[in-house]
């Protein structure tokens, strides 16, 4: 099936593809198409006579912020930011949870490889058995400066847990199929085997878990920024501009709708692709 | 196209279906006409924090001082216009050159247990609350009592400056005179407690005291609410009026409004800044709307031990290159503009001086007399290193450290901003060597220049760990005048010396002052006879109740 006969015949796919180039295209040309710098206050300008920001207009196409900063510009740099978290922190959390499933999984029921298999899934079951979010908050919390590489760390290493079970359940499916079988019975090394023959047929099923959790790590972010054990100020995150902007909203509810409406977007449209890529990539599962 | 108006418009409509923009109308009150004060009903309000005790003795809080002061009377207080005047105590005396405080206790008062209040209650509450096992915050400030250090060390059982000359009379000696010691007595610690309190601080007790309200079993459920109940025995004839007072807990200011606005709160303070404005502009509750005086002072505290703030010249480049009129843009009707040490609603302060002013050519030029010219066309020069400046989370500092930064990089001083926990910040900025700038705010005990700059100034308040003069400013000369102003009994003199101290402190920088900060309180038109204190919070002394039982209140209420 071709690309376009994909995108024909899966919306979810479709609708995916647009919110997310919307929001990568919002998020890298925004700061350079902002009227204003993200970070310099201009009360002169940008407060009104009622002493609040000012609403959306030519000069402030989305608004100003409580310290009278372009809200344009600010939602576009923390869309760079939540993008690159999002992507990266998926990537490793693929990449680990990926590692271990295929381990896991090979090794199941195998002398000597169950002590390996029981020992990463009960690992993995103690990890699941916390909510994620408290996970991610408690490490956040004990991180006395929050950077983005701490803020990468955090989140891949809490969110690779439900991707090893995923690639496990995959692997131990595959690893009884003839061809693998074959391979052993010619005598072939089992790292070539994991390699040659087990990767490449869970990798679709890596690629939907790392992409649906790309919106969960977008989540997660915002949600640390939220509750203030984020990045810190200046730098614009959407989940700290949430939070500025919650007590503003009766009168100045931009400051809450714009930020909001990003991370729904982007999480929808990350989660669509996620569930689309599946569609396409595993029509029978 | 998607024009600035439908964007406008889409705006406004997500506002209308998620949020209720307009006000309530003031709920109705009963006798409008009539003055004449009503007794009955439990007047209720919230608070944002919580308090971790009620005991006088250990008391270290705004909301807990206010609950304190509801159920425990003090000697002498401070009334409305911020005059000290007899409370518990008829008449005082101060004799010896300012050396011994003798009191003269009233006969008519009763403690909450029913038993009469002497000279020897006073002394064991104030031996109580300064005893070394109390886990007392404030117990130094009575340091100057005769024999303090003594008992402090446990040398001696009892504070021998505190002297029992009749049932109900009682002397306090100093070992030199002091013309701050009277404010010290408004201040939980020195206010009598029950004789059930005994001798020794217990973390069980149940609070009694003299005060206009007395707690009774199952009225304090931590973390939720006080409920206090009238004190029929309280000394002031037909006070208090109110029948109870409840005080909830860790309630957010959005409950708050909420709660208020449908009549389960009968005053708020705990405001959002939109929620300040929207009742701010709303004329039907201008009557009902109260500012408090500015009782914190806020500023930048600059390490003096710390480079590159070691240095007079860049605090002075900081002193001016902060446009404090940004700051009070974050909260327009809580903050003002402050340029010196004390507030202007300080007895005493001179109103016409300047202070330190917004001037960048000043800053620029201070900058280079430091050593460190910068050039705000290229960005070149200025201070060669990043300086990392504290903040936490949710907190005012969080966005006025925005501005900081924002202003301090057109002089050369590059801030590099870092969110830490409330418990980091304290620590942190008030250790020796740890921070070279962080923001600060002070609130007065009581409304006496010393109760500002003795803390933050002198150099007798600093130490390793918690040190309150977190600038590690050391000054001899200030020294010397603080300490004179304390032994300096005639009002005007004094007034004279801590303007010099002032113009000292807006010269040398150790502080580069930005704003104070006022409360912004609103009430139902029912919670009637109320006015803001000048040093205290929630002034319930004299209120009372008059609500319509009529009328029910509507949500969207017709504008007058």
């Amino acid at each position: 099936m071709s690309f376009q006969q994909a995108l024909r015949k899966h919306a979810s796919l479709r609708w995916g593809i647009v919110l997310v180039s919307i929001v990568v295209l919002f998020s890298v040309a925004g700061p350079w198409l902002a009227p204003h710098d993200a970070f310099t206050s201009n009360p002169e300008r940008a407060m009104t006579d009622a002493l609040l920001p000012v609403g959306p207009s030519i000069e402030y196409p989305l608004g100003a912020d409580r310290l009278f900063r372009d809200m344009f510009a600010r939602l576009a740099l923390g869309g760079r930011l939540s993008l690159l978290i999002g992507i990266a922190a998926s990537a490793i959390a693929a990449t680990v949870g990926g590692l271990v499933g295929i381990v896991s999984g090979y090794a199941a029921g195998k002398k000597g490889g169950s002590i390996l298999d029981s020992s990463l899934m009960r690992l993995v079951d103690v990890g699941l058995s916390f909510p994620f979010l408290l996970l991610v908050m408690a490490i956040g919390a004990l991180l006395d400066r929050t950077t983005v590489a701490s803020l990468l760390v955090t989140l891949g290493v809490t969110g690779w847990l439900g991707t090893a079970r995923i690639v496990r359940a995959k692997t131990l499916t595959i690893r009884d199929l003839d061809y693998v079988l074959a391979a052993r019975a010619l005598g072939q090394q089992q790292i070539v085997i994991l390699w040659k023959h087990i990767l490449p047929n869970v990798i679709g099923t890596l690629l939907v878990s790392a992409t649906l959790s790309i919106g969960q790590m977008i989540l997660a972010e915002s949600v640390l920024s939220y509750l203030g054990v984020g990045l810190s100020p200046p730098t614009p995150t959407w989940g700290a501009m949430l939070y500025e902007g919650q007590d503003s909203y009766t009168l100045a509810p931009w400051l809450l709708a714009c930020p909001a409406a990003a991370i729904v977007a982007t999480v929808l449209g990350f989660n669509l692709f996620g569930e689309g890529l599946r569609d396409v990539l595993d029509p029978k599962g | 196209m998607f024009s600035t108006r439908k964007a406008s418009l889409l705006f406004a409509l997500i506002g209308v279906l998620g949020c209720d923009i307009a006000l309530p109308a003031p709920l109705p009150v009963g006798h409008p006409a009539d003055d004449t004060p009503r007794a009955g009903g439990t007047l209720r309000f919230a608070s944002l924090g919580d308090v971790r005790s009620i005991d006088p003795a250990r008391c270290n809080d705004g909301v807990s001082s206010s609950l304190v002061r509801f159920l425990f009377a003090a000697l002498i207080e401070f009334d409305e216009q911020g005059k000290l005047v007899p409370e518990l105590a008829e008449r005082w005396e101060v004799l010896d050159g300012g050396t011994r405080f003798r009191f003269f206790i009233r006969q008519d008062v009763r403690f909450h247990d029913g038993s009469p209040l002497t000279a020897e209650d006073v002394k064991r509450s104030l031996e109580r609350a300064l005893h070394p096992d109390t886990p007392n915050p404030s117990a130094s400030y009575f340091r100057n009592v005769v024999g303090y250090d003594l008992y402090a060390d446990k040398k001696v059982p009892h504070l021998d400056g505190i002297e029992v000359e009749g049932s109900h009379l009682l002397s306090i000696r100093l070992t030199s005179p002091d013309a701050a010691f009277l404010p010290l007595l408004t201040l939980p610690p020195a206010r009598p407690v029950c004789k059930s309190a005994g001798a020794q601080f217990a973390d069980n007790w149940a609070p009694c005291g003299t005060g206009p309200f007395q707690l009774r079993d199952g009225g304090w459920s931590k973390g939720q609410f006080v409920r206090v109940v009238r004190n029929p025995m309280y000394f002031v004839p037909g006070l208090p009026h109110l029948d109870a007072i409840e005080m909830h807990f860790l309630m957010n200011p959005p409950t708050q409004r909420f709660k208020f606005e449908v009549g389960e709160l009968d005053f708020v303070r705990d405001l959002t800044h939109a929620d300040t404005i929207r009742f701010a502009r709303d004329r039907r509750w201008q009557d009902a709307i109260a500012r408090g005086p500015d009782l914190d002072v806020y500023g930048e505290s600059m390490n003096t031990e710390m480079p590159p703030f070691d240095n007079v010249e860049v605090r002075r480049a900081v002193a001016a290159a902060l446009d404090r009129k940004a700051f009070t843009a974050v909260r327009p009707l809580h903050l003002s503009v402050n340029t010196a040490t004390l507030p202007q609603s300080m007895p005493g302060v001179d109103a016409t001086f300047q202070g330190q002013t917004f001037d960048l050519e000043k800053a620029l030029e201070h900058m280079r007399r430091a050593g460190y010219p910068f050039d705000p066309k290229t960005g070149q020069g200025g201070y060669p290193k990043t300086i990392s400046y504290l903040v936490y989370p949710l907190g005012i500092h969080e966005k006025t450290g925005q501005l900081v930064q924002q202003q301090l990089s057109r002089i050369g001083i590059r801030i590099e901003l870092r969110l830490v926990s409330w418990a980091s910040y304290l620590s942190l900025s008030q250790r020796q060597g740890a921070v070279a700038i962080s923001p600060q705010g002070w609130q007065q005990d009581f409304p006496d220049p010393s109760g500002v700059l003795d803390p933050l100034f002198s150099s007798t308040s600093i130490n390793a760990t918690e040190s309150s003069n977190s600038a590690f400013y050391r000054n001899p000369a200030l020294d010397s005048m603080l300490a004179r102003a304390h032994t300096e009994f005639d009002p005007e003199r004094r007034k004279d010396i801590y303007r010099t101290c002032n113009r000292i402190l807006v010269e040398d920088a150790p502080w580069a002052f930005t704003t104070s900060l006022h409360s912004f309180e609103i009430r139902q038109p029912y919670l009637r006879g109320y006015t803001p204190h000048p040093v205290h919070s929630y002034n319930f002394a004299r209120t009372w109740l008059d609500r319509s039982t009529t009328g029910t209140p509507s949500s969207l209420g017709p504008r007058r």
